[in-house]
């Protein structure tokens, strides 16, 4: 394990939500920066990693993408046990997907984690005129029950990147500042203000990291040498 | 003479430092990946190593396909599907006959269809070893046609979840993914969804129904191997409400993985692994999904002559085949990158197949089948306390409609399975 100067993070990230609402969609855009209309549908679950360099952090996120039918709920369970902050997504044009989010924002409250890191999502947000479910009722809905909010475009990359550095900046929050690489399944979460758009001067610099990442790794290097020193 | 001498002595260390100096060349050859298209039309992406090895299949499939000619030269054409030859998989062939050469046939057909079935015979052959024949004798000549037209039209959330799936089903494909790759995928799905109310359409049977329409090539034969499959060859329930049968076959899985591979099982329990989560997806897709085309399809050849034990023996094999890797794995990811790295260049058949059937030792239908019996109490238990923990959250939210059904679907499922303890 590389030894850094600033914290090193792993931590379990859990998508959920109904099927064909964008969940794979929005991994493969983060992590492979590609999106295709028709997304094989997922069987179990895919699993993903992804290294994110933060000023504060660096952080590796183990991704599990599970499948949305609502037969395989019963699986859930050995995706998101463990996970520090999950992902409950859905398709902005259809109420049902909203409905269906709303369970699992439900069972995922009771799960037994308080500390879970949990967002919802809005998918397909390029979609406007089909829009079914107001941004106000989505809001409105993590108001009542302390979760974060996003409306994102899988198709056109937008809030995509956003996500997932505001899962990483409040997981590397939420990680006691220790020097050498840990698991981050329980820690507790500081008592966060509730925020639903990033702060954006930040997510310039982000993107850059992101994409000078992806071009260490593309050429061979591997994820602990990653250097996390970027910007000050 | 000197200088010479010093000269290739010079060559030669340079040569021995060569792979030293630019390890680069090998390690870049390897990690060229190249498109091609395997025998079944799927696009592959693999290094060059993956292309000649596919290059190597095509030509084994090209000899077992002669040796498959030659033996209907000597014992008669359809030899293979004399019913005494072709019952061996139920076990009642000293019964039935007591005639040693159908016997010899039948053990020559094992060991036949372990090598591979060319895949001109696949649907011959399927079609009679797999038991849809006699399963479609039973019902008029004109079952899968008046199906077809009675549902059509129809709407239910099965036909919508295969509505939306069907472009989702091996994209790019060059015959599944066009409008009569479509609609033949959506004519069988739908045909089976209403055949079996209690499957409806469950996501991984796409996977397995297109890969049948490939064989087959055509929808009905393709229609009636994926009856038999759910109805006869694999475990009950593998894809009907919560997919209990799929919870099943995972323990089953676990505990046969601690047994053929302790070492394996050890190491992966110490990293907090749960085998399920990589062995769902074989399960449910029959690994069509993780498997190479032709790989996957070998494994089927045996599936449907010998059983769902099979599955198993193919499972523990993609585990045994790296043992040594995943002794070393530290990481979740870790195991996770190395199964998945093996399943997709697993592009000879015979790598697998030669561990799954001779390094996992021996495996009867008839012992998993009571594996099996002894986990269903412990999965159905679970799954019932979770819909349980999942009603009671339910009941706060006045506004979900569907709350009543599933809660009934739930009670007369509890009474179903609480009068089969009690049987």
């Amino acid at each position: 394990m590389a030894k850094t100067r600033n914290k090193n993070i792993q931590a379990k990230l859990v998508f959920l939500g109904d099927m064909g609402a964008g969940k794979t969609s929005l991994v493969s855009r983060f992590v492979r920066g590609q999106f295709s209309d028709f997304q094989e549908s997922t069987i179990g679950a895919a699993f993903f990693t992804q290294v994110l360099s933060l000023n504060e952090a660096t952080i590796k996120l183990d991704i599990w993408d599970t499948a949305g039918q609502e037969r395989y709920h019963s699986l859930a369970p050995m995706y998101y046990r463990g996970a520090a902050a999950a992902v409950v997504v859905y398709d902005l044009t259809s109420s049902e997907s909203f409905e269906r989010a709303k369970k699992w924002v439900q069972e995922l409250q009771r799960q037994g984690n308080p500390n879970l890191i949990k967002f919802l999502v809005a998918n397909k947000v390029d979609l406007e005129e089909k829009r079914k479910v107001g941004n106000e009722e989505g809001e409105l809905y993590v108001k009542e029950n302390g979760l974060y909010f996003l409306e994102t475009s899988a198709k056109t990359a937008h809030n995509v990147n956003e996500l997932f550095y505001e899962i990483a900046k409040k997981l590397a929050k939420a990680a006691p500042s220790r020097p050498t690489g840990m698991r981050l399944h329980s820690r507790p979460q500081e008592t966060g203000r509730r925020h639903s758009s990033p702060n954006l001067s930040n997510i310039r610099l982000f993107h850059l990291q992101v994409k000078w990442i992806k071009i260490k790794q593309r050429n061979g290097f591997s994820a602990s040498e990653t250097p996390t020193k970027h910007i000050a | 003479m000197h200088g010479a001498q010093s000269k290739r002595d010079l060559a030669m260390e340079l040569q021995a430092q060569l792979p030293i100096l630019r390890p680069s060349i090998h390690t870049r050859r390897a990690n060229l990946t190249v498109k091609f298209q395997d025998l079944y039309g799927f696009t592959v992406e693999g290094n060059v190593d993956d292309v000649n090895v596919l290059n190597e299949v095509r030509e084994k499939v090209r000899q077992q396909g002669r040796v498959w000619w030659a033996l209907e030269a000597s014992k008669g054409a359809n030899w293979y599907l004399q019913p005494q030859v072709s019952s061996l998989s139920e076990g009642i062939v000293l019964k039935s006959s007591l005639k040693f050469s159908a016997l010899a046939n039948a053990m020559t057909l094992k060991k036949l269809i372990r090598k591979g079935i060319p895949p001109v015979l696949r649907p011959k052959v399927w079609f009679s070893l797999s038991g849809a024949a006699k399963k479609k004798s039973t019902v008029p000549e004109s079952y899968y046609n008046d199906l077809t037209k009675a549902v059509e039209g129809k709407v239910t959330p099965a036909t919508r979840q295969i509505d939306h799936d069907l472009p989702r089903t091996f994209p790019g494909h060059p015959w599944l993914d066009t409008p009569q790759g479509h609609a033949a995928l959506r004519h069988v799905l739908v045909g089976y969804s209403f055949r079996d109310s209690d499957v409806g359409y469950c996501q991984g049977l796409n996977y397995v129904a297109a890969l049948l329409l490939l064989v087959m090539k055509t929808e009905e034969d393709a229609f009636w191997m994926l009856a038999v499959l759910l109805e006869n060859v694999l475990v009950n329930d593998c894809y009907t409400n919560n997919l209990s049968g799929c919870h099943v076959e995972q323990r089953v899985f676990k505990d046969l993985l601690s047994k053929k591979c302790p070492r394996i099982a050890a190491h992966l329990e110490a990293l907090e692994f749960d085998v399920s989560l990589v062995a769902t997806e074989w399960f449910l897709c029959l690994f069509a999904k993780s498997l190479p085309s032709e790989t996957t399809l070998r494994v089927w050849d045996v599936l449907f002559y010998e059983g769902a034990k099979v599955l198993f023996h193919a499972a523990l094999a993609i585990f045994k085949m790296k043992e040594e890797d995943l002794l070393l794995a530290h990481q979740v990811g870790d195991v996770i990158n190395i199964i998945q790295r093996t399943t997709h260049h697993l592009f000879d058949p015979d790598e697998l197949l030669t561990v799954a059937f001779n390094k996992i030792g021996f495996m009867t239908t008839n012992t998993i089948s009571k594996q099996r019996k002894k986990q269903e109490p412990e999965v159905m238990k679970e799954l019932d306390e979770r819909l349980r923990r999942l009603n009671s959250l339910r009941e706060d939210d006045r506004d979900l409609v569907d709350k009543n059904v599933n809660f009934e679907g739930h009670i007369l499922y509890i009474a179903e399975f609480s009068l089969n303890v009690n049987s």
